[in-house]
């Protein structure tokens, strides 16, 4: 059993989490890195894991925004305007070995499921991204950093394959945005 | 030859299983429809044992990015209840704002994303970017209005930060609530068109009725998604919601790993169409005028207008909030610091998310460290009545073309828009 995230991680309880309309920071900033996924289902957080951890490099820089979207869906098409980039972080499952970290482009790849329309709970963000493209609201540089998971079971921890790799997700990150810095 | 007809629904829940509708039937005869369905998990109940109760609002947003709101509330309400503490009226009208953006994206998301393009004709919402532009912008309009409430109230576009026991941990200023009382004016001649769109094609919603047991809050004189009992349209007695486990009496049923549950039925519903029928007298008066121009009274058991209910709750979410920013306003915002001893107890607290009442309860130690809960969601007590509705509603279109049939028992699980809790939010592709 890999050790337990503390919550403050996950959901960090302090001031600067919460968005301070008297912030400096650009309210669009052109580079924008979303993490996704439920935090409740141990490897399905690594994208809100990373995101978080990443919140703090980035805290004073106007040119990038991390955003914590968890499993909120729908709600990425309003953050998406007006940025230049937009990464993805994000539990996904490519067949690959637990912990593999593949970036990839949305042409590059298709979903092996599709939504049945018949709950809001549903998530696909190729479909959401597909819509945001119609709609001529999306970034011209898009990437997804997807991390296969080892467990998806009910749990506040990561496995231990990403636990171990954690510093090379976000290096690999750190590296795409400075590309674009 | 027997003509035989098979029909399979699927949606997608957990890695482990599938929501199914199964529908067989042999020259028009039924052998079988039933909805099934795996346990929701339950798993967040044992989640929170063992944690202290500052940290159960943060576990429990995490359920649901449709609903986080909705599932902080109750959890706040249960914390609440259990160790005496009472809020101020500025929390209850900060709180009851936050909801309502909730509300105001998850109706807007619904009918705009998933109904609309059964009401259309067409397979997803994308293709009505090229056919309905201008429809398909208000919409998310709309949506972002919501998403924009939450944001300024919860500190965050979902799963709230600022929601805790006692209070919120930051408020917000007078110039962003100005801007939310320009974003939500602006709302109203948005769902004006947006409710004529639905009206032109209001004939696609089968017209199909089942009468049924309605469950909600209820708190006199008001249209309530916050405060007051557990009410019912078998009985005029309420409920206090401590005593929700009288309401939800849960079972088991073969078909199916998750439970159903009962009333004094052998099923009840929950959600939009189950407050209008407690609580339609006092909807706010544009919000009521649209149910009227719909046709839609009290007692209407179509739950395939839920959906127009929705609408219906969305102009009403918008009125009031407009009330509520404006009293905020003129009061001014008081300086406010959350305050809570923690000590042992049990206390249990209920909401109307938009799917239907919510009930949350917990029990803590003398450190406030959660020694067990009990979360009761919308959509696991609907399973039955969805599964009586199927049952009444498959003998009156079985002989109908199989696409027909399939089409009409989706949209009979749209109108409800299922809680699948935790599913299909992690990407699963392969390169090509």
């Amino acid at each position: 059993m890999g050790n337990i995230l503390p919550i403050t991680p996950i959901l960090p309880m302090h001031e600067s989490a919460i968005r301070n309309p008297q912030s400096a920071i650009p309210r669009e900033p052109p580079i924008l890195i979303i993490g996704l996924g439920n935090p409740l289902l141990s490897d399905e957080g690594i994208g809100v894991a990373l995101v978080n951890a990443l919140a703090a490099s980035y805290a004073d820089n106007p040119a990038v925004e991390c955003l914590d979207m968890g499993t909120g869906g729908m709600a990425v098409l309003h953050v998406l305007p007006g940025r230049h980039k937009a990464l993805f972080l994000d539990c996904t499952l490519m067949g690959e070995a637990p912990g593999t970290l593949r970036r990839f482009t949305p042409a590059e790849v298709r979903a092996r499921q599709s939504t049945s329309r018949c709950s809001l709970h549903e998530g696909n963000l190729l479909e959401l991204l597909a819509l945001a493209g119609e709609l001529q609201t999306l970034p011209a540089e898009i990437v997804i950093f997807g991390i296969e998971p080892l467990t998806l079971e009910s749990g506040l921890s990561l496995s231990q394959p990403l636990q171990q790799r954690f510093e090379d997700y976000m290096s690999a990150i750190r590296g795409e945005v400075k590309e674009r810095e | 030859m027997p003509k035989l007809v098979e029909i399979n629904v699927h949606h997608i829940t957990r890695v482990e299983g599938h929501g199914n509708i199964a529908i067989r039937a042999t020259d028009g005869k039924i052998d079988k429809v039933e909805w099934q369905v795996p346990e929701a998990p339950r798993f967040f109940e044992a989640m929170v044992r063992g944690r202290r109760w500052e940290d159960i609002q943060t576990i429990v947003s995490r359920i649901c990015g449709i609903c986080s709101v909705a599932h902080s509330l109750a959890a706040i309400k249960a914390i609440e209840d259990a160790m005496d503490i009472v809020v101020s009226p500025q929390t209850e009208k900060l709180r009851m704002l936050t909801l309502y953006g909730e509300f105001i994206e998850s109706h807007v998301l619904h009918i705009g994303y998933l109904v609309a393009p059964d009401l259309l004709g067409v397979q997803s919402v994308v293709p009505l970017v090229a056919s309905h532009p201008d429809l398909v912008k208000l919409v998310v309009r709309l949506h972002r209005l919501g998403n924009t409430m939450m944001e300024v109230l919860g500190g965050r576009r979902t799963h709230p930060l600022t929601l805790c026991p006692g209070g919120f941990k930051r408020l917000p200023g007078q110039g962003e609530l100005r801007a939310l009382q320009e974003q939500l004016t602006a709302a109203l001649p948005d769902l004006q068109v947006l409710a004529d769109a639905v009206y032109s094609v209001k004939e696609k919603l089968p017209a199909f009725e089942r009468d049924t047991e309605y469950v909600a809050l209820v708190d006199r004189g008001t249209y309530t998604f916050y405060n007051g009992n557990i009410g019912s349209s078998d009985t005029t007695n309420t409920v206090a919601v401590q005593k929700f486990k009288q309401v939800a009496n849960e079972y088991i049923v073969p078909q199916s790993t998750a439970k159903w549950a009962k009333w004094h039925r052998a099923s009840y519903m929950v959600g939009a169409l189950a407050r209008f029928h407690l609580n339609a007298e006092h909807l706010y008066p544009t919000a009521a005028e649209l149910a009227r121009y719909f046709g839609v009274t009290r007692g209407c058991c179509n739950p395939y207008m839920n959906t127009v209910v929705q609408l219906v709750e969305t102009v009403h979410s918008v009125e009031h909030s407009l009330e509520l920013v404006a009293s905020l306003l003129a009061e001014g915002i008081t300086p406010e610091t959350p305050r809570v001893t923690a000590k042992a107890g049990w206390g249990a607290g209920a909401v109307e998310a938009p799917r239907g009442i919510l009930f949350h309860s917990y029990a803590f130690d003398d450190n406030g460290v959660c020694t067990g809960a009990n979360l009761t969601i919308p959509t696991n007590q609907n399973h039955a009545n969805m599964q009586k509705d199927l049952e009444a509603l498959v003998p009156t279109i079985i002989t109908r073309p199989e696409a027909e049939v399939r089409q009409l028992v989706e949209m009979l699980i749209r109108a409800y828009d299922p809680c699948i809790s935790c599913s299909t939010h992690y990407l699963n592709i392969e390169f090509v």
